[in-house]
């Protein structure tokens, strides 16, 4: 069966080319640091300042962004009202997200976030990894446990490629 | 979930500072940030004694552990690529 049109570079093409703020968390941010998960959509985290959000708008525009339940897109409003703003655009699903479970939304994200370079002279701030565990267990969801042991396994793994095998305890 | 990330976890969950929780657990604030960086890691009872001065703990019981070799090895191989790779090989998995 054919999946729907994903082309996140045309996303962050336009989130970018509009100079919004935000991090990249959830599926995409967690095949970025290595998960093999397959994935449909965008997931960010805006910088809720009135201006951020006023770019935000502009490339949402530009992406011919519409709210999945066919009502009509009031970005501020429904970003105040609704967690979780699933929107179709013509480069494919694109949430955008508050708050995340289990953090203190952008602010909290941003200070462990990097830039990660995917081509197209692209480097979209992505949350850490210890941060989308932390909010894949926030979440608490049956269909989070495998991505969740895999960023794991992840940072364990990264861990012991960084140090080799002594892991120092100190009390 | 490192040491380090369920430390900072719960010190942010009560809100507190580095320097708060130095003062509520009795350890050095440089230290309590390098615990929280994973630069290396506390002891199990250390651990305990910061999550329970920021009011939380956590719960051990032993569970049952398989290791996963063939998982390791496939993430092992992603970890040696760039992100870039990793992105463009999950589009062309999709496009399958």
């Amino acid at each position: 069966m054919a999946r729907d049109v994903f082309d996140p570079y045309a996303l962050l093409q336009a989130l970018e080319g509009q100079r919004v703020t935000y991090i990249v968390v959830g599926a995409l941010g967690r095949v970025l640091h290595g998960s093999d998960e397959l994935t449909d959509g965008l997931d960010i985290v805006p910088a809720t300042r009135e201006e951020n959000l006023r770019h935000l708008e502009l490339a949402l525009d530009e992406l011919n962004a519409r709210r999945t339940d066919g009502k009509r897109l009031v970005l501020d409003r429904d970003l105040s009202r609704q967690p979780v703003l699933e929107l179709q655009t013509d480069g494919g699903e694109l949430k955008i997200i508050r708050e995340p479970e289990g953090t203190r939304g952008y602010d909290d994200l941003r200070r462990r976030a990097t830039r990660e370079p995917i081509g197209r002279g692209l480097r979209p701030a992505v949350a850490s990894p210890d941060d989308h565990a932390r909010m894949l267990a926030a979440l608490d969801r049956e269909q989070d446990r495998v991505p969740l042991q895999t960023m794991q396994r992840l940072i364990e793994l990264e861990r012991e490629f960084h140090r080799g095998r002594g892991l120092s305890i100190e009390r | 979930m490192t040491s380090g990330a369920l430390i900072r976890q719960a010190r942010t969950r009560a809100g507190l500072s580095q320097v708060e929780l130095s003062q509520r657990s009795g350890k050095d604030r440089a230290q309590i940030a390098r615990w929280e960086r994973d630069v290396v890691q506390p002891s199990l009872e250390t651990l305990r004694e910061l999550l329970r001065a920021c009011g939380w703990d956590v719960e051990l019981a032993l569970v049952p552990y398989e290791p996963d070799p063939k998982r390791d090895a496939r993430l092992r191989v992603r970890l040696g690529r760039t992100p870039q790779e990793r992105l463009q090989g999950m589009l062309r998995e999709r496009s399958r």
